[in-house]
This record gives C-alpha cells, structure tokens and sequence, in this order.
C-alpha cells in the first residue's frame, strides 16, 4: 500500500552500519624506551608513561570510520561507540577522547583494574555490551602493542557465536555484509561475510582505497600516509560534549578472572652500539651469517 | 598539473624535526599556572585534557606533514614562472591540510572563526609548526598577522570582507613596508597613494624583500597585501605613512568575482635560508591599474597600524628562533648519545680504553647543557609574555590595574624575545653543528639548515639593534619606568624567598648579582639620558638587551629548578618525570653560574663607557 513515510528514510536507515570499536590505551610505542619492568619482573609498570592509543586499534577505528561517512562531503552517516576497558585515569580518557574527536559518536567505558585483564577477560566484556548494543560489527585491533597476544578478537567472536574475519585490507560493504580481502603469506583471499561479524585489520587499511561502502563514492581517494587520520580542532573541541558512559564489570554481571598469569617480564638487552667495520662483501656476509646468525 | 620537481621527491622525504612537549606541558600547567584561566569565560571552552590533545595532535601534524618538506623546500626553493610564484613540491598540500586540521586558528576569536584558546596554546603551535618547517609556516604566519591588523582597525565592512578568508586559507597575507631606500629607516617609503573619487587610492611604488609576496597556496588565488604608502601631499617621515589593503586580485563585497589588480611579482631573492618561503620584489600600479583601500578609513595612521602586526609578527620571530634551536638541541643530543669517538677522560693513560659516545666527553655535556639551558629558558620566557596576554584578556574590563601591569611586561619583554631569542638560536644552531663534528656540516643532517633559516631571524621585522634601541630608548622609560620596575620587582622578590634555598641559595647570589648589575646600568642609561650622552647608548644597546634577557632567564630557569626540587621529593627515580625535573635543576645550575656571571662583567663593560667606535674616523677603518 502507499506508505506516508518518505522513502529515502528507510534507504538511509539501511545504511547506518553501528560499529563497536575497542580502543585500547598502550605504553606510547614511540617511547617504549620508557617502558620499565617491576623489581620482581611480574609487571611492566605503567608508572609515568605517555599513553597512547594501540596503534592496531587506530587502524580499525580508521577502518570503523571510513565505513560510517560521506568522505567526499565529509558527513558522518553511521554510528561508531568506543569502548575501553581500564582504570578511569587521564590517560584512559585521552586516548578515549582522542578517538570520540576522530568522529566516533559515543564512548563506554568499562571500569578495571589493568592487573585483572587479559584477552579472556577483555573478550567476555566485550561480548556483553556487544549483546547490549547490537552493533552491526565489533572492530577489533588484531593484537595490542604491548599484550601482543593476538586473540581478544577471535574469543569474542566465539562468545557471540558471530562470524570473524582477521586481517582485513580491504573491506568493501555488499548486501547484508562485507566482501573482504585478505592479505596472507600465501596471496589474497576474499571471503564475504554477513552481519552481525567481528572483524579485526591489517595496517594495509590505510591505503586510499581500502574501504567502498557505497555512500563516499568509489573513486573517491583517501590519502596516502602511513598513519591514520588525525582530529581537525573544531572535532578535539566536541568530543568533550559527546556522550559518554562509564560502568562497572558489576554492572556487566562480570567476574575479573584472568586465564593467564604472568610470571616474568624482561627488557630486551640493551643495544651495545658497537660499530664493526668490514673490509668486504665476504667479510659482511660472513659476520651477517656466521657470527649475528641474522641471515 | 605539470609538476615542475623530480617525481619522487616526496618518496623520499623524511621528517627530522624534534620537540619537547614535556617541557610546554610543564610551562603552561606547573610553571605559569594557565589552569586558572580555563574553563571560564574568556576561555571556557578550554580544560587541560584538550589543550594538551591539540597539542600532541599539532605534534603529529608538524612531523608528518611538515617536517618531511623542510629539506625539500631548502633544496628546490620557490620558481618564479609566467610571473607567478610557484611554492616548492608539497607545500600546496600541506596548506590544505593545515587549514583543514584548523591548526592556524586555535588562538583566533571565535569572532572570526577562531577557537579562542589562551595566547598561549597558539605560540605553542606556532613553535611546533615552525620548527617543523620554518618556511613554509612563514604563508599562513603572515596571512594572520595581516589579518589581525584588519580585525583590529579595519572598518566593518573589510572585516566582513576579509579577515575570515585570511584566516581560512582562502586567502593569503603580506605586510610590505620595505623599500629598496626604506628599510630599517620606514619613513624614507616613497610609495604613493593618490586618493580616487570614489574613496580608493591608486597605488604606485616598489616594494622588495616581501615574504609570501606571491605563492599558489592560497584556495581562492588571492593574497591581501597590506601595503605602507605615503597619500599625496602627506608629510615625510613615518607621520605621512597611512596603510592600505592592496589584494593581489580586486574583488567585489562578497569576495567574488577576482580580477587583477595590477600588482607584479618583478623577482624573487636567491637566499642563505627560508628558501621555501618566496621573498619577493612586488611593484605595484605599473599600469596605474593598482587600486588599495585605506584600514578603517583613516589617513596617516599606517605605522601606528602596522606596529600592531609588527609586534605579533616580532614574537613570531622570538617563536621562529626558539623553534628551531629546540629542534637543532633534541638533534644535536640524539647524535651525541649515538656517535662513539674516543675514550672516556677518566681513561686518557689508556689507549686500549673503550669508545664512548660524545656525549661522555664533558666539553660535550657543557655544550648540551648550555644548549639545553637557553632553549628552555628561551621557551620560559615566550611563554611568559604568552601568559601575560593571557591574564590581561582575562582581566580586561575587570580589574584595569592588573590588566595594565600585565600589558606592561608584554611591552617591556617583545623586544628581549625577538632579539635575543633569534639572536641565541642562530648560536645554538652553530653549536649544534659543532657537537656534530663534521656531520654536522653536511646536508645529511638537519642542524646546517637549521643554522641557515635562523640567520634571517635576527634582521627581519626590525633588526635586533632596532629592537635593543626600543628597548632602552622607549620600553625602559615606558609608563614613567613602572614596567622595568615592577619586572626588577618581580625578580627581587623571588629573589627574597630563595635566597636561603638548601640546593640554590649559590645560583641565587648569581641571580642576586645580576640583577644588581641589569638595575644599575638602568640608573647608568638614565644618567646618560640626563647629561646628552646619546650616541653611548647604540654602543651598548644590544648587550644591554642580552644582559637583561638573561637575567630574565636565569631567574625563570631557577624558578623551575625550585619547582622541580619540590616535585622530584614525589617521583620515584625509575620515572621519567624523574630525569625531566633533575634536568631542570641542573639547567638552571648551570646558567646562574656560567651564564649569569657574564651579565655582571657586560654591566662593567658598558660601564667604562668606551666610545671608540665614535671616535675612530671614518678613513681610520681601513681601506
Ligand atoms: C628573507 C627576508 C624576508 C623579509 N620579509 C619582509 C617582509 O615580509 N616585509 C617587509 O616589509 N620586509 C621584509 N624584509 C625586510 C627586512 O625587514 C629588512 O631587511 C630589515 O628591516 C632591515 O632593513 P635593510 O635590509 O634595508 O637593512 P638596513 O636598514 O640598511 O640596515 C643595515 C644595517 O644597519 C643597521 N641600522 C640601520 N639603521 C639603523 C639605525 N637607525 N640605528 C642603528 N642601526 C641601524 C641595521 O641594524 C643593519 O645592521 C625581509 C628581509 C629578508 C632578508
């Protein structure tokens, strides 16, 4: 029958794609030197280091808002909810805030302890609030900078009974889903995946054109760079007014459990600086082979 | 487009710029205290988390974007083609990669689409963006120092008009005051406006050595000169001086249809530095084509008007000095803790002894030191002024008297940061280069750039004898000497709380000393104001500004060693907080006993009142 709703509505509706993106704050990569290890090595302390966002998470940040815009008119046309898991600290809100200035819409975050987290832990949180929101997608880092552990994504995806694709390069929206490439050691595959999945990315979504979604048109052209984007100042002064909600692993109905104990962290040996100066290529490959085994 | 640099020029482009967010985070929230101001009108927008995420965002912006065309820029230099200024590979992008980030208008009134933060967010900026890329930032530098002279005295209507695209990078901006017989001597422009019927004036005459005269970056291809000329009949000297708006392209009262309006980039300059920034020759009504209209329609009011941007433009030099001598020490330090040369000085009977790097060789660590010192006491002494603009917005209309106190320090002190900042950034580039060694010579690293674009700082927007005559021949004397006095107060009374300091009560007796020294010379120029001896002061006019910058320095510095002192008594030492504030009492150490000292043998030096270089005849010279 004739419907008094105007069309365009339900079109736009279908493609509001709703994206969980963890975030996760980490030891600042680029000054890992200050990383220090506790005196009976079962921690890295986190004691006054610069904190910054999980390089992985960037990626798929990137990737949840390059799938959730109009690039070309510079329009926002989906919804991305940013969820971190930690203690509620200023480095924790700054990294959250810095990706709510990024163009995410709304923030979670969950309160605990950094000792009481590992990837278990993160992933039943994870699939909680998931089962809350009823997000299209969960985007995932596929690993953290500091964990490396590589698996938060993989459980959650079990824990929801969802479908997962790792190390997405390019992600381009279909019917009901995503055509995804991969990049592996052994070529490119493509798979399709529907929704509701959980995803995770390789660095390789930076590229211009890593992500269609059909909205920003498909000639369109992200710089080339190796970073994600950063916030313009007018989104760093609005991220501030954006919604934002703090809960407790109680409030989740969650227990702290770790699955993994640590037992002992080392710093790497220190760099001895030493230069050697070879003669030859014969020589050079020699030292290279025989002596540093490194090739 | 048909590029005109090798095609993979960009590839390889690497950023090498360094800065110390550390430093400005402990400037602004633990020396200077600008928390207090925020959240409240007039910067209610701003708290400590945001300025500092658009601060580390900048950062980003400045080594990713910038920082990689700084040598590019050096190397390929701008091209004047079919009489227009071509900007080197990769410049274009960067400017539209600022004005999209909004980087340029973090300080601006929300008036004019600004963001309002504190004066002090935006020389930060300034400083990392700089720093990054000397040259480049030099376009949108003075497209907003323009554009704040037609904020402030434009009519409303040029307000309307042009601030805002000056702003936005639809529009660029110069200010041309030189001439080839008009440089430090303004008042000898011959530039000519004759006024029309209809209320513009035809503009005719020479301007050479403009920055930006010309460039392809601005969106709109427009760039509003702002021009110093002389209307018919005006009398000589900077008095007769009135300033125009002169866009390179005419434009009706909605900015649109752009037309030419007679203005020719005749040559650009081939320099020592900045070679990414076009300094250019302009004439302007070749054709008698060339219409300017007056700011805020009053006639002779030009040097009055300008000296507004000057003084914005004379800290952006302060800031241009800093910037790159932060960047030339973080440099400098990197290599040293990397290069290995010789063995330790403990070792010296010992010729098996193990390679150490440089930076164990204490002729080394007092360069660094040195180095370390001045930057940051530099960077103090910005942000100061920075946050004596702050508190006077803050106060204005509330509490004139203070208001009006921290106007004088603004006065007093913009002569000392332009001056001796860009003086002591050249050094600290040399120096740079020296704890290179011959490395440090060669274009594969930053520091001889460096050491290049920082030459210019001390010449241009008044050179620095210029600044130390305003100094002693206007700032001293400024509100019947109430500034200088109330700046000598300020150091004696932190003097008085210290002096029986546990770790510095020895660097304070320095600091004593020199500021008996800075006083009495005050008292000495005074006397020599009284008694006619005018032609001593030019002698001794500019170490006079080094003595009383270095003071300044030396009692900031050891204001943040005490601060430092009290804060390390909370850090444990495996925390990095822990080197920083150890840093910063070693620092000011070693400027109150190895920098301080030369203040009080400068104040002997101008004591003897020696007028030799007056005396000598002209023909005694040489040949
Ligand atoms: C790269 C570059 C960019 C520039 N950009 C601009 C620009 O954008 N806009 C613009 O208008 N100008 C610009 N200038 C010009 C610059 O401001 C002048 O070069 C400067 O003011 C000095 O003038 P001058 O070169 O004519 O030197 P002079 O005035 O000839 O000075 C020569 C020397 O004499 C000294 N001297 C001169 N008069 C006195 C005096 N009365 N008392 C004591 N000492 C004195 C000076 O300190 C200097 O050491 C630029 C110059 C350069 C090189």
């Amino acid at each position: 029958m004739f419907d008094a709703e105007p069309f365009p509505e339900e079109e736009e509706s279908e493609a509001r794609l709703k994206i969980l993106v963890p975030i996760k704050r980490v030891a600042d990569p680029e000054n890992a030197n200050k990383v220090k290890v506790s005196a009976d090595g079962t921690q890295v302390t986190s004691e006054g280091l610069e904190w910054a966002i999980n390089p992985f998470d960037e990626w798929s940040l990137e990737a949840a808002l390059r799938l959730t815009e109009n690039r070309a008119e510079k329009k926002r046309t989906g919804e991305i909810i940013i969820v971190g898991i930690g203690p509620n600290d200023d480095g924790m809100m700054r990294t959250l805030r810095s990706a709510l200035a990024k163009g995410a819409e709304r923030g979670i975050l969950v309160e605990a302890d950094d000792a009481s987290l590992d990837s278990s832990v993160v992933a039943k949180i994870l699939a909680k609030i998931a089962e809350k929101e009823s997000p299209d997608v969960v985007f995932l880092g596929k690993q953290t900078a500091d964990g490396d552990s590589n698996v938060a994504g993989t459980i959650t995806a079990e824990h929801l009974g969802w479908p997962l694709v790792n190390y997405a390069t390019q992600i381009t929206v279909a019917d009901g889903g995503f055509t995804i490439k991969r990049e592996l050691d052994t070529g490119v595959q493509t798979v399709s995946v529907k929704t509701p999945c959980v995803l995770t990315s390789s660095d390789r979504i930076l590229h211009p054109s890593s992500v269609k979604n059909g909205i920003t048109p498909d000639d369109f052209a992200y710089p080339e760079s190796d970073h994600a984007r950063t916030a313009p100042l007018r989104d760093i002064m609005k991220a501030k007014s954006k919604p934002f909600e703090t809960i407790t692993l109680d409030s989740l109905g969650i227990e702290a459990e770790t699955t993994v104990e640590y037992t002992q962290f080392e710093l790497p040996p220190a760099r001895s600086g030493e230069t050697t100066y070879v003669e030859s290529v014969d020589e050079l490959v020699q030292k290279l082979h025989g002596d540093a085994k490194v090739i | 487009m048909h590029s005109y640099y090798p095609e993979d020029l960009l590839a390889h482009a690497v950023n090498r710029y360094k800065a110390d967010l550390r430093d400005m985070r402990f400037l602004m929230f633990e020396q200077f205290n600008l928390q207090d101001l925020l959240g409240k009108a007039p910067f209610g927008d701003w708290d400590q988390e945001n300025i500092e995420m658009v601060i580390s965002e900048i950062y980003k912006f400045a080594t990713s974007v910038l920082g990689p065309l700084n040598q590019i820029g050096d190397e390929h230099g701008c091209k004047v083609v079919d009489g227009s200024v071509i900007t080197p590979e990769g410049f274009k992008d960067a400017w539209a990669k600022l004005y999209e980030a909004g980087w340029r208008t973090v300080a601006v009134s929300p008036e004019f689409g600004g963001m309002g933060s504190p004066a002090t967010i935006g020389i930060l900026t300034d400083e990392l963006l700089s720093g990054a890329n000397t040259a480049f930032n030099m376009y949108p530098g003075l497209a907003m120092g323009a554009a704040e002279v037609v904020g402030h005295f434009g009519s409303d209507r040029q307000k309307k008009l042009f601030v805002q695209r000056m702003l936005d990078g639809r529009w660029g901006g110069t200010m041309c005051l030189t001439e080839p017989h008009a440089g430090s001597d303004v008042g000898a422009s011959t530039t000519t406006a004759k006024k029309n019927e209809d209320g513009t004036y035809s503009i005719k005459g020479t301007k050479i050595y403009i920055s930006g005269g010309d460039h392809d970056l601005s969106f709109d291809d427009n760039i509003v000169h702002l021009v110093l000329a002389r209307i018919d009949g005006a009398v000589a000297g900077t008095k007769g001086l009135s300033l125009f708006i002169v866009p390179k392209r005419r434009v009706d009262d909605d900015g649109k249809n752009l037309r030419d309006n007679d203005v020719r980039v005749v040559s650009i300059e081939h320099k020592m530095g900045i070679n990414g920034s076009a300094t250019c020759v302009l004439s302007f009504g070749e054709d008698d084509e060339c219409l300017g209209e007056l700011i805020g329609e009053v006639e002779h009011h030009g040097m009055r008007q300008m000296f507004k941007m000057m003084n914005f433009a004379r800290i952006g030099v302060g800031i241009q000095g800093l910037a790159v001598a932060s960047s030339a020490y973080l440099n400098a330090l990197e290599y040293a803790r990397d290069r290995k040369q010789g063995s330790s000085v403990k070792d010296w009977k010992d010729p098996s002894a193990p390679r150490v790097p440089i930076i164990e060789h204490p002729n080394i660590r007092k360069d660094l030191l040195e180095m370390k010192a001045k930057v940051e006491g530099i960077r103090a002494l910005i942000v100061k002024l920075s946050t004596h603009q702050d508190r006077e917005t803050a106060l204005a209309g509330k509490d004139d008297a203070s208001a009006a106190y921290h106007k004088g320090q603004i006065n007093l002190l913009t002569p000392l940061v332009k001056a001796y900042s860009s003086d002591e950034g050249f050094e600290i580039c040399a120096k740079a280069i020296q704890v290179y060694g011959g490395a440090g010579y060669l274009r594969d690293h930053p520091v001889e750039q460096y050491c290049r674009d920082a030459k210019i700082f001390s010449i241009y927007e008044g050179t620095n004898a210029i600044q130390s005559l305003d100094l002693v021949g206007r700032k001293l004397g400024q509100a019947g000497g109430a500034n200088t006095q109330a700046f000598l107060g300020d150091i004696q009374k932190f003097i008085s709380a210290n002096k029986d300091h546990e770790l510095f009560a020895d660097a304070i007796k320095q600091l004593q000393k020199a500021h008996e020294a800075v006083g009495g010379t005050v008292m000495l120029f005074l006397g020599w104001f009284q008694s006619g001896f005018m032609d001593r002061i030019p002698l001794v006019s500019e170490r006079f500004l080094k003595m009383m910058s270095e003071l300044a320095i030396g009692w900031l510095l050891l204001e943040q060693a005490v601060l430092a002192k009290e804060k390390l008594a909370d850090v444990s030492d495996t925390h990095p907080d822990h080197a920083f504030y150890t840093g910063k009492i070693h620092g000011a150490i070693y400027f109150a006993k190895n920098i301080l000292p030369t203040v009080v043998g400068t104040a002997k030096v101008i004591s003897l009142a020696d007028t030799s270089p007056n005396e000598i005849p002209d023909a005694a010279f040489g040949i």
